[in-house]
């Protein structure tokens, strides 16, 4: 343990009782500008540097380049780091994240991301971002720097909003507001629950031709809304402008193939320019028309079950890499159980896609310059180069394998953020009770 | 059927049934006339067929029956040359003229009966139902019966858990004096709570301990002289206990459990079954059962969308292919069964149902006995029913045919010597080929179809005209639709053979003309024997009959290993070398292993890790119908070893994660919930052989949260206890009742058998029984904990009452605690990373696999969580990332920990030799994410196996392709279909509750 993470750690267990630490403890913004030699720099776009200079001032990348070829003025940098051996990756981003608006799912006070109402197109997720949240702390330690704290529920849930996990309100936190809209297909072939009643079954079903003509009638009038400037003002249709005219991104939850035939219908019927599906689970089935249509995947859960019983047993491990090698851009999200806290797992999930296709470096992407692409902050974020955000980590091993993944130092724009968090506080806090090492 | 004869006119209301109590409005109308039949096949039983033999009906019963029988005077004389007498069909259960019963839903839980009466505790449990008391004959149900051939049925309240007694009735028309033949004719059961509100029980095997307890009641309240309680439910209960007991099962599964309570208290079940049982043929023959079998098969589905089509799952396409035989394998395998219409939605489907069991190899003969003879006996009146012999009832059908021919017409089904007409068989047979001479042109008529239900064409050149023929009386009216309108023919039919009729017709002008239709030919039979051929050819069943089963199951074999890092969990710690499996044990571990068995499969393991198969302490795999019995706070009584399933694809799955041993727990829903079942993953083989033989008994107990309900809902606010206050007092209660009942068995033990006479018989409680074992060391406690405060306080009652807690799961504030844990001996099994999922794992961290395992506490990872399960080296690799264990003892979380704590570490956990050859071969470190399973071993038979997945992956393909086309054959011949509906397989985690929708 470094010894500037010790104090820190000593003062905690002091405050402890008293009043917990914040989750965000936030170092002074440095001006500094910092070198680091030797590190294995995994940029994030499939590359590899195996002995890297990094270089980076005012928040930004300055310097990415091979120690081996280049020569460089060293006297620029303020502080020199040598990291031979460790290895370097860009700031993990998580997509259609919960984080930051949940904190314990079974209390209802601490649920922050579903709004009351089928069509809510105009609440935004930043409102409820809680910077102070005791997961954000929990997640960073394992790489990831960035989520897209994104509305649940309903038909439309709302606007998203990227977030740097740092911050001292949700206002500095941005690092895009309102990023896109979020939409909930609704299911052709809705799969029948176990124990579902027939009735309760068919009243679905029945639904689903109300929810489309619904969906279709709002895009309808939205559309015409947004071509003439109005006195009386609908906040709704407001909020749709941006997705109407291609500057914001449609975010369309759904899954089964059939599903996803009918949203490139409806993104064709509205000219929408933008959009993404997001769960995508039988998306590797239609990788044709995806690629067609240029529409990119935010992937469903590496870990979990096969829907089907008659599915390859490892087909959630698989997916990616077949949306990959067909060549739909394609990035992973945590969403679903337990998603917010789970989201420390998301390297694993895609270093579980390496044992089933891809390379370590191609999964990375899966998880950062992808991310970044399909979010529309890939001129920010997502790989390591010159001229973008120093968000980046360190880490001793393999960040994608949990044997070896541990962060032993991240920064967000430049800025070194505190990695130890109230878990780790508190396992220290017993081991001196019992006097173990 | 050309000849016409003279028949019998049939007056409903003419012949019919008097009361001799009941007084008369009007005059009497005694009517003892004697019906002879002569000239008929007659099929005195369902194998004895005579020819040209004569029935003699008198006073509803048959007089005589045989053959050279004198036909005496003054009868009616029927002369039924060419027809046939069957027995008519006895349907051994039906809820025939029985109304359902009526729920009453309860605006909260409702923890006792609804039931007013001094009855039994639970409302599911109502051996005081007399069906004959709520018989009301339903002349329309009865008609529809006759009309596939039935005379005679057993009725009874399909609702409950102990339902009461049956009663024979007649489907004739009357009065239900006269319908009734006899009340309790048999005592009536299910797992099903059917309309009762009551919470307990919830859960199929909260239906097996209320019944189990049940009987066990009826045995003391028998042998109890003080009867301080009166109990109406339990004195019906044993005064059935002598007629027949039949148990009605939804599936195979359910059958084998049914089955298997019947053992415990000496009951042969006759087993009321769901209709696959084909998929376990040797387990059904086990039970001895005679068994009643549904004749209801699954509709044809809708796969003509590929995309629809791949909802659907192989299990249910093979089940559509094979469920038709599930009579035939009854047959082969020589089992007695009768046939039931009862699940039949469409009674109508009943003929053609048995006609494509038929089909597909059930023989006549069989059919024929399970329509007759079987059920007969199955209502203990043989002697009265089922045959057609001297002084019988007159129940019988006559036909035109042999019964089961595609052609027969059931013309009259005489039920207790009423006749009723189904088909008049004076009707006049018009089908048949025709030329039609019609304004001086020559068309061609098709009459074909059933005999009520013709299909017509007429034709003349290349134009096919879809025609109405309506045959009234001699009338016969003939219509047809050309492009310039309606041609309208009406005429006389010639009564003779061969008919011709003529007569006139209107033109679409309205012009009249003349016609005459000339007899040509029969209708030939359709070619049927190639499509009947592909149609009988039926799939390989699986084992299970599913997706990844097996046509064989894979048997032991003897393998070499070499050259391959092991995991050994043993002082040798990971080293390279060769393990040698045989027999289903490992035979032999060392760096080099130099002799090699003849037949031994060599693997060269260089670059590969072999580690002892996963053992899962905390799983809720392969249990069917509920995983909580939540309804009262302590439901030790009930088993999971009930209900363990053995078609849960998640098995297989888990395989291939290398997971050869499971604890199937019981949920968290109540503080002492219910015993475990400890499983290794034999995927194909039935529930009772995946059980590990010898395991100690475990039991699951739970605090906090889930116990007190908190996130149940503002409906979920009465059950005690709703505090971790009143958890504590569950307990001492609890083992308090426990050590009283083991003293007062212990005392009355001890009596002298002179002085038992004399004393009143403790009642046998099989709650307490599970907690005095747990007393008494020989049952085990896995408690489900979260926050400090309560492990503490579990720890505590322990030490009071005198026993250990064995294991804490989930503990995820074990690290809290760690000392007093280590004191009290008891170990840990706990999530990697799990938290904040609800306020009382807010605490939990990461860190504390790896710190109960310093504090020397034997900890263990689980995965409560199907798909987590098979990833649990993953989960075993982050205690090296949280905490810092090296990676042997991280595995260890995984294997040898969780076998100590299910106390098996003798046999399984560690790679040594002469412990079972559960070992699992990998691609690279098994705590790598990088890692795959290449092969799975168990008991030494490789039960996974990377390679053979690959196989299985074309093989299903293959199969379902095959079945996909026969449905699509199957629909163009006119099949009905259903839609294709993606039915999401059923999840259990701890908190789930079987009443519970699962989103």
């Amino acid at each position: 343990m470094k010894i500037k993470y010790f104090s820190i750690f000593i003062l905690a267990i002091i405050l402890f009782t008293a009043s917990k630490p914040s989750a965000q403890t936030a170092v002074a913004p440095s001006t500094k500008a910092i070198l680091f030699k030797g590190g294995i720099a995994h940029l994030g776009n499939g590359k590899v540097i195996e002995n890297s200079l990094i270089g980076i001032k005012d928040g930004k990348i300055i310097l990415i380049t091979d120690a081996a070829t280049a020569r460089i003025d060293g006297s620029v940098f303020d502080e020199r780091i040598t990291i031979t051996g460790k290895h370097v990756y860009p700031g993990i981003i998580a997509p259609s994240s919960t984080i930051g608006l949940n904190e314990l799912d079974a209390v209802r006070a601490t649920n922050d991301f579903t709004e009351v109402g089928y069509i809510n197109s105009h609440v935004r997720s930043l409102i409820s971002y809680n910077t102070d949240s005791k997961i954000i702390p929990t997640v960073r330690t394992n790489g990831i720097l960035l989520v897209q704290a994104s509305p649940r529920g309903g038909l439309i849930s709302g606007s998203s909003s990227i977030m740097k996990l740092d911050g001292w309100n949700w206002e500095d936190a941005v690092l895009k507001s309102d990023d896109g809209i979020h939409l909930n297909w609704p299911e052709m072939n809705a799969p029948k629950r176990p124990r579902e009643t027939d009735q309760s079954y068919n009243e679905r079903v029945k639904n689903y031709n109300t929810s489309i003509s619904n969906l279709t009638n709002f895009f309808a009038d939205a559309k015409a809304y947004s071509q003439i400037a109005h006195d009386e003002k609908n906040i709704r249709f407001e909020a749709m402008k941006d997705i109407i005219a291609g500057e914001k991104i449609l975010y369309v939850h759904t899954n089964s193939l059939k599903d996803i035939i009918e949203v490139i219908a409806f993104a064709k019927k509205f000219e929408i320019k933008k959009y993404v599906l997001v769960g995508a689970r039988d998306a590797y089935l239609a990788t044709a028309i995806l690629k067609e249509n240029n529409v990119p995947v935010i992937l469903a859960r590496v870990h979990e079950l096969p829907e089907k019983m008659d599915d390859d047993v490892d087909l959630p491990y698989k997916r990616a890499a077949e949306l990959f090698k067909a060549g739909v851009l394609v990035c992973l999200t945590n969403e679903g159980d337990m998603e917010a806290m789970g989201t420390r797992n998301l390297p694993f999930q895609a270093g579980t896609t390496v044992a089933y296709g891809l390379t370590k470096e191609e999964a990375l992407m899966l998880i950062t310059s992808n991310t970044a692409k399909i979010l529309g902050i890939e001129d920010k974020v997502g790989v390591l180069e010159e001229n973008k955000h120093a968000t980046f980590f360190i880490s001793e091993g393999d960040a994608l394998d949990m044997i070896s993944n541990n962060v032993v130092k991240a920064f967000i724009d430049g800025k070194e953020i505190e990695l130890p968090n109230e878990q780790l506080q508190l396992y220290n806090k017993y081991k001196q009770k019992y006097g173990l090492k | 059927m050309k000849k016409l004869l003279f028949g019998l006119i049939v007056f409903f209301c003419y012949r019919s049934m008097a009361q001799e109590t009941f007084p008369v409005n009007g005059t009497y109308n005694k009517n003892n006339t004697v019906y002879v039949f002569t000239n008929a096949s007659i099929y005195l039983d369902y194998q004895t067929k005579i020819d040209k033999a004569t029935l003699i009906v008198k006073n509803g019963l048959i007089e005589k029956v045989g053959m050279g029988i004198v036909v005496p005077k003054g009868a009616v004389v029927v002369d039924l040359a060419g027809k046939y007498i069957y027995p008519s069909f006895i349907d051994a259960y039906t809820n025939y003229g029985i109304t359902d019963a009526k729920p009453s839903p309860a605006p909260q839980p409702q923890i006792e009966s609804n039931t007013k009466g001094a009855f039994c505790w639970n409302q599911a449990v109502k051996p005081e139902t007399d069906a004959s008391k709520l018989f009301v004959a339903d002349p329309q149900s009865a008609a529809e019966m006759r009309k596939l051939g039935f005379g005679t049925v057993l009725t009874l309240q399909k609702d409950g858990i102990v339902r009461g007694t049956s009663a024979v009735v007649s489907l004739g028309d009357g009065n239900e004096n006269n319908l009734v033949i006899a009340n309790n004719v048999t005592a009536n059961y299910s797992f099903d709570k059917g309309v009762s509100g009551q919470d307990y029980p919830s859960s199929q095997m909260g239906s097996i301990a209320l019944l189990r307890q049940t009987y066990y009641d009826a045995q003391w309240y028998a042998l109890d002289k003080t009867k301080k309680e009166k109990n109406l439910s339990l004195e019906a209960l044993i005064a059935q206990q002598k007629m027949p007991q039949i148990f009605e099962a939804h599936d195979k599964l359910s059958v084998l459990r049914a089955d298997k309570v019947g053992d415990e208290f000496g009951i042969q079940y006759i087993i009321k079954a769901g209709g696959d049982e084909y998929q376990r043929i040797e387990e059904m023959k086990n039970t001895k059962a005679t068994f009643i079998l549904p004749i209801n098969f699954p509709l044809t589905y809708d796969v003509s969308d590929p995309y629809d089509a791949m909802m659907i799952s192989l299990d249910q396409l093979k089940h559509w292919e094979m469920a038709p035989t599930n009579p035939m394998a009854f047959e082969k395998a020589q089992i007695p069964f009768a046939l039931s219409t009862s699940d039949l939605k469409d009674k109508a489907d009943f003929r053609k149902n048995i006609l494509k069991s038929i089909e597909l190899g059930l023989s006549e003969k069989e059919a024929l006995k399970a329509l007759t003879y079987t059920p007969a006996n199955i209502l203990g009146m043989a002697n009265k029913i089922g045959a057609l012999k001297d002084g019988m009832m007159a129940n019988f059908i006559i036909t035109s045919a042999s019964v089961f021919n595609e052609k027969c017409i059931i013309y009259q089904n005489w039920v207790q010597g009423i006749p009723y007409e189904i088909v008049n068989y004076n009707t006049i047979d018009l089908r048949g080929n025709y030329s039609l001479l019609l304004d001086q042109k020559n068309y061609k008529i098709k009459i074909a179809g059933e005999l009520n239900a013709y299909q017509t064409t007429v034709s003349i050149d290349t134009f096919k005209y879809n025609a109405k023929v309506n045959l009234a009386g001699n009338n016969i009216g003939i219509s047809f639709e050309t492009k310039s309108g309606a041609i309208r023919l009406a005429g006389a039919v010639n009564q003779k053979a061969t008919n011709s009729f003529k007569g006139k017709g209107q033109w679409e002008d309205g012009k009249w003309l003349e016609w005459t239709a000339t007899f040509l030919d029969s209708i030939k039979a359709v070619e049927k024997k190639d499509t009947a051929k592909v149609k009988s050819e039926i799939g390989k069943l699986y084992f299970p009959n599913m997706a990844y089963g097996w046509t064989e199951q894979p048997k032991q074999e003897t393998v070499l290993v070499k050259n391959v890092t092991i995991w050994s969990n043993e002082s040798s710690g990971i080293f390279v070398g060769d393990v040698l499996i045989q027999n289903g044990k490992i035979a032999n571990v060392a760096s080099s292993i130099k002799v090699i068995p003849a037949n031994a499969i060599v693997i060269d393991g260089t670059g590969k890790h072999i580690s002892p198969g996963i053992v899962d302490e905390h799983s809720h795999i392969a249990i069917s119908n509920g995983v909580n019995e939540g309804a009262q706070a302590s439901t030790a009584e009930v088993r999971i070893g009930d209900v363990v399933t053995c078609d849960d694809i998640n098995i297989y799955r888990q395989l291939s994660g290398g997971v050869t041993t499971s604890q199937l727990l019981h949920g968290s829903a109540n503080p002492i919930g219910g015993q475990s079942a400890i499983i290794k993953l034999r995927w194909g083989l039935a529930p009772e052989k995946m059980k590990i033989d010898g395991a100690d008994g475990f039991i699951k107990f739970a605090l906090g949260e889930n116990v007190k309900q908190s996130n149940w809902g503002p409906r979920n606010v009465i059950r005690f206890p709703q505090t971790r206050m009143g958890v504590e007092q569950v307990y001492y209660d609890a083992f308090q009742r426990a050590k009283e009942y083991e003293l007062k068995w212990k005392k009355y033990s001890a009596l002298s058998p002179a002085l038992k006479l004399n004393t009143a018989v403790p009642r046998k409680d099989i709650e307490l029984d599970a907690l005095v074992e747990i007393l008494n060391k020989k049952r085990f406690i896995t408690c489900h904990s979260y926050v400090q405060s309560e492990i503490n306080m579990l720890m505590h009652v322990a030490d009071s009452m005198g026993f250990k807690v064995n294991t804490f799961t989930h503990i995820l504030e074990g690290y809290k605690v760690a000392d007093k844990m280590k004191k009290h001996g008891v170990g840990a099994s706990t999530f990697s990373d799990w938290w904040a999922y609800k306020f009382e794992v807010k605490d939990a961290i990461p860190y504390n696999a790896a710190l109960l395992s310093q504090m020397g506490v034997v900890t263990a990872v689980n995965s409560d969580d199907a798909e987590m399960a098979r990833r649990l080296n993953q989960e075993a690799a982050k205690a090296v990332k949280y905490g810092g264990l090296s990676q042997e003892e991280a595995l260890k979380l995984v294997t040898l920990n969780p076998a100590k704590l299910l106390h098996l570490d003798a046999k399984i956990g560690s790679i040594k030799m002469g412990k079972d050859a559960d070992v699992v071969l990998w691609s690279d470190n098994p705590l790598s994410v990088y890692a795959k399973v290449e092969k799975t071993f168990v008991d030494g038979i490789c039960y996974f196996d990377a390679q053979q997945d690959n196989k299985m992956r074309d093989e299903i393909a293959i199969e379902r392709n095959r079945l996909i086309q026969k449905m699509i054959r199957t629909k163009k011949e006119g099949a009905p279909t259903q839609k294709v509906i993606f039915k999401k397989p059923r999840l259990y985690d701890c908190d789930d509750l079987e009443t519970d929708n699962e989103d």
